[in-house]
């Protein structure tokens, strides 16, 4: 699934806080966002997932326009035809319209979770939203063992009694329970143990790799997101300061030089 | 920092954060009601300091104006009490702040206590009690007669609002102590009501009177009793500190139950079981049922057990409206602030509002099944007619509610679903609209009945009802789409309010 920003623009007061004129998010990419604080990183997420308006400007998202022949999902008359236009009907304006949320999973922050929930029936509320079998979902779930650690299923514990570490596992998981074509996960690797951010890592690059899936993961830990994305935006006050092909690791120097990291 | 320059920035974030609330601070609209409100109930008590002064004039059967006026002080702090809930926190409640700082608790607590004594909203009646005092008071005893009157007010105000904190403080632990100033009020309210002269009447007015005297005995008693009240809620507050600093429910729930019978409805069930789940699971939501069945019931059982509302009418259809809508009332005026807290997780599936709203229209149908059966007793010995609860049943589900569900498209605050007792329930358009829905039917069965006649009157009703029930698909798609419509304003509002 490929995401299209143009014009995109919103600013809260005097304050920039995402002012990004084109970026494309390719289909199956692992895309790391990385940028100090305050550099718009969630707020962009937001936007993606429209849950703030926008000044100006779209996020569309899609399969494989431009010409190219696809598989084209939401043009049911002909899904295999190319796209002649530059944002063909089979790309959608996430502003427009709920069917993007069919593909969709993200986690942001806690108000993603239902936290009078134990962890279990949160699960299967959104497997059964999903239309996800009680098999499937015991299959998700047995993918994500060394991830829980024994601390989330099968117990009688409300999610908002869990530590702020297994409150980010329970969100992580509810968002990719859903198969996403597009995820998005905003810092995941906060207030997680050391074994869980290695576990985490683990699940999304094998995900991205069996799926195809384009994920979109911000994080202020540089090493980590090096490590799993394939491409790397740094923003700072909205804007996007580097484009990086993270393909070959090649990102680690300009980040850490940018960050100041050695000195 | 010296402790006085301490307590003043103390003081000053305390009065920040009230004018910062973000309910308060972006909405133009809040801001001009909460103004208007307090203008509105300063102007009602001006008049009705003014009114009771001219209309007792120098005396009222042969005893002055304010002598009467004076016998009455515990109705006023009783009043004054009750209406302190929603209004004023604990201290221990806005102690976890400062957590952190190097600042003594107990001087924390101190200047909260003292905050709270010396607040300008103790001084609220004076709107009525300056009028009154003048007229009845100034001009025939003299200005210092006046002013000592209008302190002894002022310090019995203090000592209540000391006793509502330490009653609050205890409710805070557990809801139980709420039967604490519920049984002093009550036991005072049967002193003073049920012989035919009350017997706490003179003991008011001489109190009252001695304030006026400038007699010192007296000052000297509520002094001691605002110290007593202070320091017991000094101590008590202080224990409770470290349970609302490290404040975390860290319980198992006993029963997980699943209510798989739900399945079957798909979505919507999935729906439904949150709704339940939400009910039963946080303090806040199941507290507001738990007080809508106990008037339920209280007012039942008083049109059942006495003759008081036997030649009411009014009455007689306000209880049973009562009954309809109050279970609705408590949840559907706050439509979605609950949700609030997690709404960007409903806002990233497809029409998940959608569906939430039937099931909240399903749910709070089935909780109608409930007025039936408690106002049974009543339709059988005649004293409530079948057909007045046919009428409202199917008006209530029908017309009543679809006009709660419009505040889905407005509410864009979020409430918290899991304090005791929160500080803030709803806002002041909610309250407004409360009303107008409480209203409203009344005025429409009393003209429906003129013009039909009994029952047809309340075939009527019910026939509006079933138009609505018939076509809530209709109605709630309609207010999903103004609530989508609505959705990046309210989705800010709710991110603003959560956690505040």
């Amino acid at each position: 699934m490929e995401i299209i920003i143009n014009n995109l623009r919103k600013t809260f007061g005097e304050k920039v806080a995402v002012d990004i004129p084109d970026l494309t998010i390719h289909s199956g990419e692992l895309l790391g966002l990385v940028g100090n604080n305050g550099a718009g990183k969630s707020t962009l997420f937001r936007l993606i997932l429209d849950l703030i308006k926008a000044d100006t400007g779209t996020v569309h998202m899609g399969q494989g326009a431009r010409g190219k022949e696809h598989e084209n999902p939401s043009c049911p008359d002909n899904p295999l035809a190319p796209c002649s236009l530059p944002l063909a009907p089979c790309f959608i304006n996430v502003a427009e319209t709920e069917d993007w949320k069919d593909w969709t999973g993200a986690f942001v922050d806690e108000s993603f979770l239902i936290d009078y929930l134990t962890p279990d029936e949160y699960f299967q509320f959104i497997a059964r939203l999903t239309d996800t079998s009680d098999e499937q979902l015991q299959e998700f779930l047995s993918q994500f063992q060394h991830f829980m650690a024994d601390e989330l299923t099968g117990q009688k514990k409300l999610i908002r009694t869990l530590s702020a570490g297994n409150k980010q596992k329970v969100g992580i998981m509810a968002a990719m329970l859903l198969r996403p074509k597009v995820l998005i996960l905003d810092e995941p690797f906060n207030f997680l143990d050391p074994r869980s951010q290695n576990a985490i890592k683990h699940l999304l690059k094998k995900y991205n790799e069996e799926t195809g899936a384009t994920i979109l993961v911000s994080s202020h830990n540089l090493q980590h997101t090096v490590d799993i994305s394939s491409r790397i935006v740094l923003l700072e006050n909205g804007k996007v300061i580097y484009d990086i092909d993270n393909s070959e690791k090649q990102a680690q120097n300009i980040l850490e030089n940018y960050f100041e990291v050695n000195e | 920092m010296n402790s006085y320059k301490l307590y003043k920035l103390i003081c000053k974030n305390a009065d920040l954060q009230e004018k910062r609330h973000p309910l308060i601070d972006k909405n133009r609209f809040m801001k001009f009601f909460l103004v208007f409100y307090w203008l509105y109930f300063a102007a009602i008590l001006l008049f009705m300091g003014v009114v009771m002064a001219m209309g007792m004039k120098n005396s009222y059967n042969g005893v002055a104006a304010f002598h009467v006026f004076d016998g009455g002080v515990l109705y006023l702090l009783i009043v004054d009490f009750w209406l302190r809930f929603g209004l004023q926190e604990t201290p221990a409640q806005r102690m976890q702040q400062y957590a952190l700082l190097p600042i003594r608790r107990s001087f924390l607590m101190r200047t909260y206590l003292i905050r709270s004594g010396l607040a300008w909203g103790n001084l609220y009646w004076w709107f009525m009690l300056v009028p009154f005092g003048l007229i009845t008071i100034a001009v025939p005893l003299g200005w210092l007669a006046f002013l000592g009157w209008l302190l002894g007010w002022w310090l019995l105000c203090i000592a209540n609002g000391l006793f509502y904190l330490f009653c609050r403080a205890l409710i805070l632990k557990h809801l139980a102590w709420t039967l604490l100033p519920m049984a002093i009020h009550g036991a005072l309210l049967a002193i003073m009501l049920v012989p035919d002269k009350n017997p706490l009447d003179m003991p008011c007015t001489l109190l009252m009177y001695s304030f006026l005297k400038w007699e010192f005995l007296p000052f000297l008693c509520v002094g001691i009793l605002i110290l007593l009240l202070y320091k017991a809620n000094f101590t008590l507050q202080m224990g409770m500190v470290h349970d609302e600093v490290g404040k975390k429910e860290d319980k198992e729930i006993k029963h997980a139950t699943q209510f798989n019978f739900l399945n079957r409805y798909g979505k919507l069930g999935e729906y439904l079981k949150l709704e339940v789940k939400q009910r039963m699971r946080n303090k806040t939501v199941k507290m507001s049922f738990y007080v809508g069945l106990g008037f339920m019931i209280l007012l039942s059982g008083l049109m059942y057990f006495t003759d008081i509302y036997d030649n009411l009418d009014f009455m007689r259809s306000f209880i049973c409206l009562y009954n309809y809508i109050v279970l609705g009332m408590m949840t559907l005026i706050t439509i979605m602030c609950y949700e609030g807290n997690y709404i960007d997780g409903l806002m990233s599936r497809r029409e998940s509002i959608l569906q939430l709203l039937t099931a909240k229209y399903y749910f709070n149908v089935l909780l109608l099944l409930i007025p039936p059966i408690i106002l049974l007793p009543l339709m059988i010995i005649g004293k409530m007619s079948v057909w007045m609860n046919v009428g409202y049943f199917f008006f209530t589900a029908g017309v009543i509610y679809p006009a709660f569900f419009q505040m889905a498209v407005y509410n864009n605050n979020t409430l918290p679903m899991n304090t005791k007792i929160t500080s803030k329930q709803g806002n002041t358009t909610q309250q407004i609209f409360s009303t107008v829905i409480f209203f409203l039917p009344l005025g429409l069965e009393r003209a429906a009945n003129a013009l039909l006649g009994e029952p047809w009157g309340y075939v009527f009703l019910a026939s509006l009802g079933i138009v609505g029930i018939a076509t809530h698909h209709y109605w709630l798609r309609n207010v999903y789409k103004r609530f989508m419509a609505r959705r990046y304003k309210n989705m800010e509002g709710f991110r603003a309010s959560r956690n505040s």
